[in-house]
């Protein structure tokens, strides 16, 4: 201060020098040196986090944003000595397994230094990284939450792996140590199974992989026809950043893949939440590998298993059939013998009845014949006599009819030229009639006719 | 039967029916033959679909933008 009152002292005196930056700056230096001398928790957000490979320091911004805007609300440079850095990066990592990087909520014991060429910077000297790990799980327990609430967190899981996974779409860094091996595993498996692999290379780390991993998604997508399953690996190695498995829109993408994804990102600590969304979460590529060989084999092993039952079964039925054929071969003769034997009781029981039967049924025929012959003789009989009866009738008719029979008994024919009278009416005045008997003729003249009035 | 190849599911579905329907003894015996014939037809495709290179799947694959 006494270096202040001094400069006001000049400036009052004459035109103002001004002091200069150094003074200022040195200055401001001792204040800050003085009034925070001590450390102090800070809570903060990493930004801009970089280390200069040479020295080995850590240079990076502190940030605070509103909650609700969103909007910056404080900055401050940071750095973490080398010396202090390589403590706390390792420790920070094992305890997170999470890469000290930009984006973390972070917990860090400053000191407020003050250089005069720098300006202000926050020296960390110790971190807290259960901060870190609490506000990490905070923020994954939203997105599950989130997506539960969509109802999309279970939808990649629900969909079956097809029998045979074999063409696969692998979503992953082509340059990463990993994808070779994965795909040497996979060509050169022993019994020769067969994969087709398609390769969609994404960033798998650094800000860019989110981006990265959708946009290869996307793309595998337009040919989804074309494959049974998505794989996403990345190499093992160090823990590193795993931040953009945990993001929002990377696990919404994948929980509604229309096909099932497997998942090898290679790392120890908790699922992300992309391995939780995923069909089927392994631990690294080696490990989807074995279980893609694995489900293989067992498709094949089914497969010869179906083979064995069905020549096993096919035998079996064959044998069932040649064995009851045999036994109708050997029951054959039996069956024939017993159905002879009776129907040849049965014949003999009909041979032994029968001169009985037929003997009763002349007997009943012959009296039906002599029955019928006597009505015969009766019918006749009576025919005859009637017959008779009538001729004797007919005769005497006849016989009585004959004029000679009528002229013997008294009666007498009157003849006029040739012609009968039967009426008085024919005659007249002397008329020459014949008259004739039964024995003889007279011819006469007629005297005188009288005819009945009423005739 | 019919033309259109099936895939690896459907065909090892149908295998498993014939089997089953062979093990059940309800099938005729003059069926028999016609049913081993299509299980082998079956069987075959099956094997061919997990051991042998499908060059079409392969050249769709490789000529594939990625």
């Amino acid at each position: 201060m006494a270096l202040k009152n001094d400069k006001d002292k000049k400036m009052e005196a004459d035109t103002p020098q001004g002091c200069t930056l150094y003074e200022l700056t040195n200055q401001i230096h001792c204040i800050l040196s003085e009034t925070f001398s001590s450390t102090y928790w800070v809570r903060a957000e990493t930004s801009d986090v970089r280390v200069n490979a040479s020295s080995g320091h850590c240079y990076l911004e502190f940030i605070e944003k509103d909650p609700n805007t969103n909007q910056l609300i404080a900055k401050a440079r940071g750095a973490i000595w080398a010396r202090t850095f390589r403590l706390l990066k390792s420790y920070f990592e094992m305890e997170t397994g999470q890469t000290f990087t930009s984006g973390l909520k972070v917990l860090v014991k400053v000191s407020v230094e003050f250089h005069e060429i720098y300006g202000l910077s926050l020296n960390v000297v110790d971190i807290d990284p259960s901060y870190t790990m609490g506000d990490m799980m905070r923020r994954r327990q939203e997105i599950i939450r989130r997506l539960q609430k969509e109802g999309v967190f279970e939808l990649n899981k629900e969909l079956a792996l097809p029998e045979l996974t074999q063409r696969l779409a692998i979503i992953t860094s082509p340059t990463a140590a990993g994808y070779e091996d994965f795909m040497n595993q996979l060509t050169h498996n022993p019994q020769g199974y067969q994969f087709y692999i398609k390769l969609f290379p994404a960033l798998m780390q650094g800000e860019k992989t989110e981006d990265s991993v959708i946009a290869a998604l996307d793309r595998i997508y337009e040919h989804q026809e074309l494959f049974d399953a998505v794989v996403i690996i990345r190499g093992g190695g160090a823990t590193s950043d795993l931040n953009s498995f945990d993001s929002y829109n990377l696990a919404s993408n994948c929980a509604q893949f229309p096909l099932p994804i497997l998942t090898g990102i290679g790392h120890e600590r908790d699922d992300t939440i992309v391995d939780l969304v995923a069909n089927t979460r392994l631990k690294t590529p080696t490990a989807v590998a074995a279980f893609l060989l694995d489900r293989i084999d067992r498709t094949a092993n089914e497969l010869s298993l179906l083979q064995q039952q069905l020549i096993q079964t096919v035998n079996n039925r064959l044998l069932e059939q040649r064995n009851f054929l045999q036994l109708l071969s050997v029951r054959f003769p039996e069956r024939v013998r017993n159905r002879l034997e009776r129907s040849l009781n049965e014949l003999q029981r009909i041979a032994v009845n029968l001169p009985t039967i037929v003997a009763l049924l002349i007997t009943r025929q012959k009296q039906g014949l002599e029955q019928a012959r006597t009505g015969l003789h009766t019918a006749i009989d009576h025919r005859k006599n009637k017959e008779m009866q009538f001729l004797q009738l007919t005769e005497q008719f006849i016989r009585m009819a004959s004029p000679d029979y009528i002229l013997k008994r008294g009666y007498s024919l009157t003849l006029k030229e040739g012609h009968i009278i039967k009426s008085a009416s024919e005659i007249e005045k002397n008329d020459k009639l014949i008259i004739r008997w039964s024995d003889g003729t007279a011819r006469t003249n007629v005297e005188e006719v009288e005819t009945n009035i009423h005739s | 039967m019919t033309k259109k190849v099936e895939s690896y599911s459907e065909a090892i579905a149908k295998l498993r029916r014939i089997v089953s329907e062979i093990e059940g003894s309800e099938l005729d015996v003059d069926l028999l033959s016609e049913k081993v014939q299509e299980a082998t037809r079956l069987i075959k495709l099956c094997k061919e679909k997990l051991y042998k290179v499908d060059e079409d799947v392969k050249k769709v694959l490789e000529e594939l933008e990625a």
